[in-house]
């Protein structure tokens, strides 16, 4: 990260962490189109589901095929896993460790060993639905365009209900804990973007809307929004078209969809003292928190729910086509689109992951967050701004004191 | 599984899809086609997955692809103990919580399996697709002969 400090004020903050799957992308094309959810599975090691959901809808989608509600259920279920695996991991491993003074986990699990353990034994639930859903758990094996190859027994379904339920209550302690966290008092006027669906919290269906009143179908994702190649660094950043930059993810789904939370969770934001929207980014480790419950609530009513009606999957046979996908990721909205021959063969693939789209409200956040924060030394801004990254839960493909960070100051 | 045969868990860590950070996960692959007894082999592409893991087994084998100072195709091995690991492979995978940091925070939680042992093969070229470059390649049946004599070494060892 560059800063460029002129007479006191930041003239501009340039931001490297992210490398947009462009390589991927290209990587597609010629494959079939059974093989996005495999291939795209790599892209990132913590939400292989995300990209398999998003790249079964748009292939699902180019094919003008529909999936049943159980298998929508199941996929549902499945990203119940992930969510609780992912949220656990960022909120207990590497951001946790900011608001209470460590360096990182690692010291913060020699003084506080319980608190880390309870992050990974939500982590470990996560991962166990996975595993009984998805069939492997850590690359889900199980996923297949249409739907499953596939579905677990209501037996093996009941198993995990002693685990969902001390992962509920992990989620609401996880809460509790973070609430209690000291917040820098920033607050950004941001245009957030997420699905919502039908009913319930969005996560494996539904269509975009944002804060400034648009909504759109997946189909209509490419007229929205624009990717702009940015100078200084791999990134392209998306824009909505016409519009300055978004955000999406947890903020953004929660100030969207707060009114489509469980009882419990609802109840859970409101003593964490989160009203109907949020737009303190720090303080979406405790709405990362919040979705932690209701993912650990959902999953536990839709093991409950579960009845194992119908195929595993559907048959979805190949045409030459256009389809798209959007679903909601841990991190926030993952949009895959693929173009398709008449034998299925990709012709055209893009991806265009959560943090992707945040960068650019990244970057503005990191200029406002600097200005006032001159005074510091670098090795304390540094921190701070890693701290404010960290908010965004990004992928990055660094190491943990990720942030080489230059200020020229003139 | 015999009772005298202890148990070993081999762990190939990586991503397939990135040239020669597949590594991991083709020692593994020759591993566990060895079928060894009282031997699990897996592969997770993200080392704070190794979390999830009970440390039941006697010996944990951890491959990696890693940046080294000799040449590519070099193997390394590493016996943890009680000094804290430095950063090990120099990457976090796409989370920053690289196997240095997981081992650590391992350690901080009193979980480390009664032995860990990491494997390294150094590495050059992590360019998208699933080709190993070749000095790598060369080097994953002399990994996994590292891998199979300290899991029968450990079976041995009574």
């Amino acid at each position: 990260m560059h800063v460029h400090v002129h007479g006191g004020a930041v003239a501009d903050v340039q931001l490297r962490i992210y490398e947009p799957p462009r390589f991927f992308e290209a990587f597609l094309r010629g494959r079939a189109f059974t093989e996005p959810p495999d291939i795209t599975a790599r892209i990132c090691g913590i939400c292989p589901v995300a990209y398999q959901m998003s790249s079964c809808l748009a292939i699902e989608d180019a094919c003008g095929v529909a999936v049943t509600d159980e298998i929508r259920a199941m996929r549902r279920l499945l990203y119940c896993g992930e969510w609780i695996e992912s949220h656990a991991l960022h909120v207990y491993l590497l951001h946790a460790p900011d608001f209470l003074g460590y360096p990182s986990a690692i010291e913060m699990a020699q003084e506080h060993p319980a608190v880390v353990e309870q992050g990974l034994r939500l982590k470990k639930a996560g991962n166990a639905i996975m595993t009984v859903v998805g069939g492997r758990s850590i690359h889900p094996v199980n996923v297949r365009v249409g739907g499953f190859y596939r579905f677990p027994t209501r037996d093996e379904l009941t198993a995990l209900r002693p685990t969902l339920q001390q992962a509920r209550d992990d989620a609401l302690a996880t809460v509790t804990l973070v609430a209690g966290f000291d917040f820098p008092d920033f607050e950004q006027p941001y245009e957030y973007v997420a699905m919502r669906a039908e009913d319930g919290y969005p996560m494996e269906s539904g269509s975009v809307v944002s804060s400034s009143g648009l909504a759109f179908p997946a189909q209509r994702f490419g007229d929205h929004v624009t990717e702009e190649h940015v100078e200084h660094s791999n990134a392209l950043h998306a824009r909505l078209a016409d519009r300055a930059a978004y955000v999406v993810g947890p903020l953004a789904r929660y100030t969207l969809n707060s009114d489509r939370l469980s009882p419990l969770a609802q109840e859970a934001a409101t003593a964490a003292g989160l009203g109907p929207s949020c737009r303190n980014p720090f303080r979406s480790i405790v709405v990362r928190a919040v979705e932690l419950v209701q993912a650990c609530d959902e999953a536990l009513r839709l093991v409950d729910e579960w009845r194992g009606a119908g195929p595993p999957y559907v048959q979805v046979t190949p045409r030459a086509a256009t389809g798209h996908g959007v679903t909601e990721a841990p991190r926030g909205l993952l949009y895959h689109r693929y173009t398709l021959d008449a034998d299925g063969t990709i012709q055209d693939a893009v991806i265009v992951p959560p943090t992707s789209q945040n960068q650019a409200s990244i970057e503005a956040d990191l200029r406002s967050y600097v200005q006032d924060r001159l005074e510091l030394s670098d090795e304390e801004l540094t921190r701070q701004c890693e701290q404010a990254i960290r908010n965004y839960d990004p992928c990055i493909s660094c190491a943990t004191h990720f942030l080489d960070l230059t200020v020229d100051r003139t | 599984m015999t009772p005298d045969v202890r148990s070993a868990l081999v762990v190939g860590l990586g991503n397939p899809e990135r040239g020669d950070d597949g590594v991991g996960a083709e020692v593994v692959r020759r591993v566990a086609a060895r079928a060894l007894d009282g031997v699990r082999a897996l592969h997770l592409q993200e080392p704070v997955h190794l979390l999830d893991e009970s440390p039941d087994a006697d010996l944990v084998v951890v491959v990696d692809a890693v940046l080294g100072p000799t040449r590519p195709g070099a193997v390394t091995v590493h016996e943890v103990d009680d000094r804290p690991l430095e950063s090990w492979t120099g990457t976090g995978g796409t989370h920053a919580v690289g196997l240095a940091a997981v081992v650590e925070l391992a350690r901080a939680l009193d979980r480390l399996p009664r032995r860990l042992v990491l494997v390294g093969v150094e590495a050059s070229v992590f360019d998208t697709g699933t080709r190993l470059s070749p000095p790598v390649q060369a080097a994953v049946d002399e990994a996994a002969d590292v891998v199979v004599r300290l899991v029968q070494a450990q079976q041995v060892d009574r």
